[in-house]
């Protein structure tokens, strides 16, 4: 037998992902099952991701993890659900390179040792804990040859944090809410895959928010509870926007989308003012946004930008392609300037080659500079992320890029 | 008879009034029916109120308006509709002191110069049709000896602006909505009288806004076309709250008229923003405000300010009693305070005697607020100067009064133009 002192790890990637049919309510607050189906878009894990490293050794004497670098604990319901539910159905793990075995039976007396890590703030309101728990769950699954499909697999991720379920797949991704009280049907399916659309570019706008957010979890069973407005969304008005968007991604029908995008974000906060006491997800700068965008679609004549807002003030715009992101993008930046001194780099991040094609690079054009100073929106933007579309988990084989040291098992 | 240039004049005053379960959306735009039935309270005249004159005379040779000190138009649908119905309407008059007498079928050849006056600004988005339309019709009811009662009234000054119904009574009133195509029995009703509940006070934030708004009539018709939540809330949520805010008036109820109040003006403004394109009525001040009061409301367990929001980012809110009305005015002080060489009587208008109570009364006093002692940071720190124009402290008010003193008359005697 190998020295009790090796350590297995797997390193996986995962993207974040953004609702454009809502989720917002659940019928049951252990399982998190919702009220209404949802669909999302995948974004890029270039841009926006999860990387966790998983590792097992005897050496462990604990389950432990790290988020970011701090130590975190595990001990809650959510963490204790999904590791319980994919160490179930560990399977029997052959390193031939390292020369390690470890039965299925093992798995149940053996620790691990996670670290996660979101290339992304917390504090931005671009939902870490979607990709943080599909993150774990994935690469749990692949650290423990789970033979499960990642349908499968969100159904488990779901029991983390219910949007995670939806960072299974790239592309177009739907969470089907089932109707079984186990669950087992609760699971995400992908309804097309990140090439599929690819026309499509993704700004998203970080907004400066002096408030501190009523969490997703408590702000939705509030809703749950206190909005007269809620089930009549979720049983009339949800099931017929799900097909209608399923049919808008498959025949790639922007119009149609960005009606159902606007108007069910919009539903989704309408919702969230129902509540007792009423819950302001979005503040004057988002309406701000919306009414840019609102009035562009009109001049347009037919609509090219449609936007999204979850719960907080960040705006996520889909402009219908290139030419229109960079026409946006130069829109946006008129409206809402960096403060002086701000270098376009920490201004414009993700996709930064747009920001040559804005012809913003460098020195900000005279036209913009001059607003600097009479415009009073400085600082109402924190910065901007470029993005696309993107693809689902994948592990990742370069194992410099693994958070933990594959000697001791713990963060680098 | 008389000399052809004879002068019949009448001069009436007419509260405004806020809406605690809210209207939004009609069934019919040329009557003005709406989808749901509505309850106000009426605000102080003294406050808050439209003076109009009325003048008749053979020497007029077409209808005329004076609003605020400039002509209008009266050609449009509403003001027409107006004088059409109230024309209708129209008895015999004879004043005796002046040796005038106009017989009921004279007033359709005679015409009317009318002028309004509202003793708030147009601007600060305080519903001013409500008002004017409301007394409009009363003044012009008094003028032609109309006899019909304040409920029969209601229905003509509907005609004008929806809301304008409501004002035909002091107190807390009432807007039903009615069945019929005609709209003879949308009508407004009287719940309860200015007396009945005047502990409360009403202490309004007019609020600084950037935007120009919508107006009530494109965005209620907008909602009515694009919301999917709009017709939910019209036929099951509100017939139910329309019965417990007249339990909760009648019984003084305070807890729960907060809890109808202030959700009922979330979900209007909930259906705005589930219209496209959306609207946005309320801002970052108006949430704030918000905030400040379902944080008070908690910590002191049982409710002390309800609020309520109009098409617009002014808050009103109706305190409990006047010890809760002077906490709150210092809480809001506190948290929007005036700019710096600004006059507190210029920053709190209506009853400011209540400035006195806060101890506020001298230039010091704001500075020496103290942060209400429940409510820690979350609302962010004292330097909201200038979010808020000004605050209004009112009360509820009785409804429209003739005004016998001429010297308040807004025209002139003689030749009936404005003076």
């Amino acid at each position: 037998m190998a020295e009790e002192k090796w350590v297995v790890m797997v390193t996986a990637q995962t993207p974040t992902n953004i609702a454009v049919i809502k989720y917002w309510g659940k019928r049951d607050e252990v399982r998190i099952l919702p009220i209404n189906d949802s669909i999302s878009v995948t974004l890029d894990p270039e841009h926006l991701c999860t990387l966790t490293t998983v590792a097992v050794s005897p050496s462990f004497d604990r389950d432990r993890m790290w988020l970011n670098g701090k130590e975190i604990s595990l001990s809650g319901s959510r963490y204790q659900n999904c590791l319980r539910e994919i160490r179930s159905r560990a399977d029997d793990v052959e390193d031939k390179v390292k020369g390690i075995k470890i039965a299925k039976k093992d798995w149940e007396k053996l620790h691990l040792h996670i670290a996660s890590h979101n290339n992304f703030p917390t504090a931005a309101g671009l939902a870490s804990s979607a990709a943080g728990f599909a993150c774990l769950v994935f690469s749990l699954a692949k650290l423990m040859n789970v033979n499960e499909d990642p349908s499968q697999l969100s159904a488990i991720a779901r029991q983390g944090s219910g949007s995670a379920c939806r960072s299974l797949f790239g592309g177009f991704v739907k969470w089907n809410m089932g109707n079984k009280e186990d669950g087992s049907d609760s699971v995400a399916v992908q309804l097309v895959d990140d090439k599929h659309w690819d026309d499509l570019v993704i700004i998203i706008a970080v907004v400066s928010s002096r408030q501190k957010e009523t969490s997703s979890t408590s702000g939705m069973r509030e809703s749950v509870e206190t909005s007269l407005l809620l089930q009549h969304r979720a049983k009339e008005v949800v099931p017929v926007r799900i097909l209608q968007m399923e049919e808008a991604i498959k025949n790639r029908d922007f119009t149609s989308f960005t009606k159902l995008t606007c108007t069910d974000s919009n539903q989704f906060h309408a919702v969230c003012m129902d509540t007792s006491p009423p819950i302001f997800y979005m503040n004057d700068t988002s309406h701000r946004i919306i009414s840019l965008v609102e009035k562009w679609n009109r001049s347009a004549g037919t609509p090219e930008i449609a936007y999204t807002f979850d719960a907080g003030p960040n705006a996520v715009l889909i402009a219908r392609n290139r030419k229109v992101a960079v026409e946006l993008l130069q829109g946006l930046l008129y409206c809402f300037p960096p403060k002086p001194d701000t270098d376009m780099k920490s201004y414009v991040l993700g996709d930064t080659s747009i920001v040559k094609e804005a012809g913003l690079e460098g020195e900000l054009p005279q036209g913009i500079k001059d607003k600097i100073g009479s415009q009073d929106q400085k600082g109402e933007v924190s910065y901007f992320i470029c993005s696309r579309p993107g693809r689902g988990p994948v592990v990742l084989q370069d194992q410099t890029q693994a958070l933990l040291d594959p000697q001791t098992g713990l963060p680098k």
